[in-house]
């Protein structure tokens, strides 16, 4: 489902900072990961390049079979709206828009009709239990039920696969796991793929795989049965 | 200060371009007050130093109007007691092919005495020796300057056009540059009187006798005597005295000068603070960072008002520049307006702005900047550290300032009101003008706001995302969006005014035009209209009626006179036949009666702008000064007349022969039997005088255009001031939309990351750019409304005494439409491409 070949990323400032150097990595599908390591080590930069949020300095990234390199924008645009959704550490909702309109966002960005795009964000804040907040605005919301808001966003186009940066890293422990268990049950109900980039142990111990980065190289790719 | 130098550089080097447009609000502000006033007062300079120079020793100066006078006169002065020199003076601005010339037409026997010609290779003989100069009516002393432009040495022909037909003139003598030969700017040619009155068709008759009195007399003795001795029609006066009058035409211009640049300067101001507005914004963590390393608000105040300083210098100085250019272009209008009304030729050769005038402008540009900075930089003081340093969602305007802001608004408009019912009294009128555009200027947020929130669900059906996001964005940040709404306010409703004073005007004179003056040819002495210099004896007129298929030949005489001290034309013709041709009913008077009695010589008829401008009543008695004396008529009929802008007084021509002893003829009105005959009546008019005189056939078709020409200038005001707020609305809403991509760079991050393709994005911003243009059309149209109602007003009282009727401009108010949302949408161009160029991974990390 996800595949880098030799991918490397190196930002080029007042001193050359490689990232990524050299990464082979494949995620099948259906497959929970999480990725962890220091601060520093390229986590953030490795979710990007697969979000198509960036692109790598070398090597070639694969996604659903889709070579993103050599696309141009609109169209790394539109593999990612059409596979990916995005968890944020930081929620990343538009502050003015409600709950309901929020979650409609990538639908209506897509040119679902309005019935059909509201009819769907119903449905997925039901799922994630906000069916009682459609109309508020995220302000009058708690840290836990904007990040709730933000997967019932990544999912409303129903991607193949979902990747979070820290998805529970500004959430108490408490409202963390619930977070983290609303995920899984996605990852059971809908088979995506996941990748969720943490620090928390917890966390990355829930998952079926982690990969562990050390200043932008792999330095370990555990698998574990028993996780659920 | 070194805050300024440390902060404050590093900022505006990073957004140099910004600070550049910032600054085209001052630096238009300051353009405007320094052109207009540079520009008046350098023609007034320019009007003084002619009359001066050519004035060389002369003490006192008699004249009687533009009509002049009858030489008899010069005999009573001459035999005055009082009086040691007295010569007479022809004084007419002509063109010889390349621009205007004074030519002066002296006595040269007695004028030398007075003033010093002082020929090159002190050639005296040309003017010493009788047989020379005198004897040979064809000589001409000329100046250095125009020899030289014209390529002329002594005994070289000079051709010019005269009432006797074309005739060479012989160079004689060359005047060496300063002095008298430096009168405006040195194009000046001088030759005998009885050749100046041949040439212009004067007649026997003198413009002016400039005098020396006796030694021992006093001059104020020897006027008051003179007063005596010639009577009311005479004017006695020491040649400075000529200026004065000519200052109170020239205020009237100074006060629209005054208008119009504080306009230019309150868009201006609002155009600064919406930049400082969004500079805080920007520099919130910057400046929370410098508090907490221990800066007091006091400091982050300064800083701000410094920067604000630094800008109002900047922009000032760039002000001046460019004002001392608008200034040639302003002068040279404004000099040829009122050397027309005045009658004293004057060229503006140095156009330069007196220091307290710079001063001024400084003073001016710098206050603007500064206090446009108030607001912001007090919001910057209120910065507070801890919440600055973690970013967040920034909501300035507080509910409470807002509240405080409508009640002021409602308050001052609710003054504006009771001005207007005050409105006869001058100052309470202007201070309720002033009051009405600053309670706009106070409403405009709360206004702004309403009108983005109406649009939003408009914006929502139109593109869900793209279109909501446009609206929230102006809708939750005020501070950005309102300052640019209000400048754009401003110059749109100066357009409406504009426009609206061009569409009436133009329809009134239009309507005018068709019903009053209908002649079919116009016979002239000149190609412009208004050139009084030349003019026609009556035998012309009689000859040209004579011409198979003429049906009338009506003879106008129109002349300057002073009525109490503001100069007015008399127009006299044949007040019978006018009544016969010209339908016009008056707007006041007794029609029936009206015409009879006034060709009758019992009173005259005075334009509605007279009667406005000068406060006339139906049945007031004017006082007119004549040769032979005051002639006092009442005043019997007021009529729509637009032929003359500081108003015009109708007065039977045979009156005007009895009273002024003048039977010259500016202009033939011809009517024919058949308008088919036209171009045979014009055919005959230039075989039977074309090579005999100066003459110039217009038809009716020809005049029209010619004066519809003249008020087409309002209209190209107008596309002035459409380009000015074109400029102000690039500038404004470039300026907003940078700093909103800069603001919302996050949110667009996170469109762009739930799939937002780069079109939907531009979409989002060119949309919000959209909106600010369209609520700064609504803004604008409904402040114009106001605007249009105040400008009427003032031109109506006080600047030319048109009665125009309140039309609102609609065509204009269309045109505006889509130039504006044009403006809007490719100032949006630029910030949204930066927009969707951005990184997006820097978009969405939060520090
Ligand atoms: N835009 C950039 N310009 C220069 N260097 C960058 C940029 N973005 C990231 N880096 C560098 O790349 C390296 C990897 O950064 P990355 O954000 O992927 O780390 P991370 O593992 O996500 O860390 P954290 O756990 O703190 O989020 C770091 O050394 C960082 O300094
Ligand atoms: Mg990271």
């Amino acid at each position: 489902m996800i595949q880098l070949q030799q991918v490397s990323k190196r930002f080029d400032g007042k001193r050359v900072v490689t990232a990524l150097d050299a990464v082979d990595l494949s995620i099948a599908k259906g497959e929970m990961v999480s990725l962890v390591g220091a601060s520093g080590s390229g986590k953030s930069t490795m979710l990007n390049l697969i979000g198509g949020l960036d692109t790598p300095s070398s090597g070639q990234i694969t996604i659903d079979g889709e070579r993103l390199s050599g696309l141009a924008d609109d169209d790394l645009t539109r593999v990612r709206r059409d596979k990916i959704g995005f968890i944020f550490q930081f929620f990343n909702l538009l502050p003015t828009l409600t709950c309901i309109e929020n979650v409609a966002l990538p639908l209506h960005l897509r040119g679902w009709t309005r019935k059909k795009a509201e009819a769907r964000s119903r449905e997925l804040l039901d799922l994630v239990k906000l069916g009682h907040r459609m109309d508020h605005q995220p302000d009058e919301l708690s840290g836990g039920e904007r990040q709730r808001v933000a997967i019932a966003r990544a999912l409303s186009i129903n991607p193949p696969i979902l990747l979070g940066d820290e998805p529970t890293g500004n959430l108490d422990s408490g409202t963390g796991a619930e977070i983290l268990n609303l995920i899984h049950d996605v990852h059971r109900t809908m088979g995506s793929t996941i990748l969720i980039v943490t620090h928390d142990r917890g966390v990355a111990e829930s998952c079926q795989r982690t990969v562990r980065l050390k200043d932008g190289r792999i330095i370990g790719d555990e698998r574990r049965s028993s996780a659920a | 200060m070194t805050l300024l130098r440390l902060i404050s550089f590093q900022y505006v080097r990073k957004h140099k371009l910004r600070w550049l447009l910032t600054l085209a609000g001052i630096v238009l502000g300051v353009a405007v007050f320094v052109g207009m006033h540079t520009a008046n007062q350098s023609v007034l300079r320019a009007f003084h130093q002619t009359i001066d120079r050519i004035a060389g020793a002369t003490q006192l100066q008699v004249s009687a109007g533009e009509a002049g006078f009858p030489e008899e006169a010069l005999e009573i002065v001459q035999n005055s007691p009082d009086v040691r020199i007295a010569v007479p003076v022809i004084e007419a601005s002509v063109n010889p092919g390349r621009g205007n010339l004074l030519l002066l037409g002296v006595d040269m026997t007695g004028d030398r005495s007075l003033r010093d010609y002082d020929l090159e290779n002190n050639n005296d003989d040309a003017i010493d020796d009788p047989l020379v100069f005198l004897a040979q009516p064809d000589s001409l002393l000329v100046t250095r300057i125009f020899a030289n432009a014209y390529g002329l040495k002594i005994g070289d022909k000079l051709p010019m056009s005269t009432m006797a037909g074309p005739r060479d003139f012989v160079v004689r003598g060359i005047m060496q540059s300063g002095g008298l030969a430096s009168a405006f700017g040195g194009n000046l040619a001088v030759m005998d009187i009885y050749a100046a009155q041949k040439m212009l068709g004067r007649g026997r008759r003198f413009d002016r006798i400039d005098i020396a009195v006796r030694e021992g007399v006093r001059v104020e003795q020897a006027q008051e005597r003179l007063r005596k001795l010639l009577g009311g029609g005479y004017l006695v006066e020491s040649p400075g005295a000529r200026g004065q009058q000519f200052e109170s035409t020239a205020q009237i211009y100074s006060l629209v000068s005054s208008i119009t640049s504080m306009f230019a300067l309150f868009v201006g101001m609002f155009l600064i603070y919406n930049t400082f507005e969004i500079a805080v914004s920007q520099r919130r963590s910057e400046i929370g960072i410098l508090r907490a390393l221990g800066a007091t608000r006091r400091q982050i105040r300064t800083l701000f008002l410094g920067e604000s300083v630094v800008a109002g210098l900047v922009g000032s100085l760039l002000g001046i520049g460019f004002g001392l250019l608008l200034a040639r272009g302003i002068a040279a209008y404004v000099g040829a307006m009122l050397s027309e009304v005045y009658g004293v030729a004057q060229n503006v050769e140095d156009v330069a702005a007196e220091p307290w005038l710079l001063a001024a402008a400084i003073t001016v540009g710098t206050l603007t900047s500064v206090l446009a900075a108030l607001i912001p930089a007090r919001d910057a003081s209120r910065v507070d550290p801890v919440k600055a340093l973690q970013k967040g969602k920034l909501q300035l305007i507080g509910q409470g300032e807002n509240m405080r802001r409508r009640i002021g608004a409602i308050a001052l408009f609710a003054l504006a009101v009771g001005c207007m019912s005050m409105s006869h009294i001058r100052p309470l009128f202007y201070l309720g003008y002033l009051l009405a555009v600053m309670s706009a200027v106070l409403f405009a947020p709360t206004a702004c706001n309403w009108v983005t929130r109406t649009l939003r669900p408009f914006l929502k059906w139109l593109r869900p995302v793209e279109g909501a996001l446009a609206a929230d964005s102006l809708i939750e940040s005020p501070r950005r969006t309102s300052g640019t709404v209000t400048a754009l306010m401003l110059s749109l409703a100066l357009v409406i005014a504009l426009g609206g004073i061009a569409r009436s005007s133009y329809k009134s004179i239009q309507d005018w035009l068709v019903i009053a003056l209908n002649p079919d040819l116009f016979v002239t002495t000149n190609e412009t209209l208004t050139s009084r210099s030349f003019v026609f004896p009556p035998e012309i007129g009689e000859g040209i009626a004579t011409i198979a298929g003429v049906d009338l030949v009506q003879m106008v005489r129109t002349v300057r006179i002073n009525v109490r001290n503001t100069p007015v034309m008399l127009v006299c013709t044949d007040i019978a036949s006018v009544a016969r041709k010209a339908h016009l009913p008056p707007r006041e008077g007794n029609p029936d009666t009206l015409y009879n009695e006034v060709a009758q010589g019992k009173g005259v008829i005075v334009s509605d702008n007279f009667a406005l401008l000068r406060k006339f009543k139906l049945g007031d008695v004017l006082e007119l000064p004549a040769p032979d004396g005051t002639l006092r008529m009442p005043i019997l009929g007021i009529v729509t007349d637009y032929s003359d802008q500081q108003g015009s007084i109708l007065m039977d021509r045979k009156v005007y022969i009895e009273h002024w002893k003048d039977t010259a003829v500016n202009v033939f009105r011809v009517y024919l039997d058949k308008p088919s005959f036209e171009p045979a009546v014009r055919a005959r008019i230039q075989e039977m005088y074309g090579g005999r005189t100066r003459l110039f056939v217009f038809t009716n078709q020809d005049l029209r255009a010619y004066i519809l020409k003249l008020t087409d200038q309002w209209f190209g005001l107008t596309y002035v001031q459409i380009a000015v707020a074109v400029l102000v609305a690039i500038l404004g809403i470039v300026n907003t939309l940078t700093v909103s991509i800069s603001d919302r760079k996050r949110e667009l991050g996170v469109l762009q990351a739930v799939g937002g393709l780069r079109s939907q994005i531009r979409g989002t911003i060119w949309m919000e750019a959209l909106a600010i243009g369209f609520t700064g059309l609504v803004l604008g149209f409904v402040v114009g409304a106001i605007q249009l109602y105040y400008t009427l007003e003032i031109s109506r009282t006080d600047v030319a005494g048109l009665r125009l009727d309140y039309q609102y401009p609609v065509n204009i108010a269309l045109v505006l439409v889509p130039v504006i949302l044009g403006a809007a949408w490719i100032s949006a161009l630029g910030p949204a491409e930066s927009a969707v160029r951005g990184s997006l991974v820097e978009a969405l990390e939060y520090e």
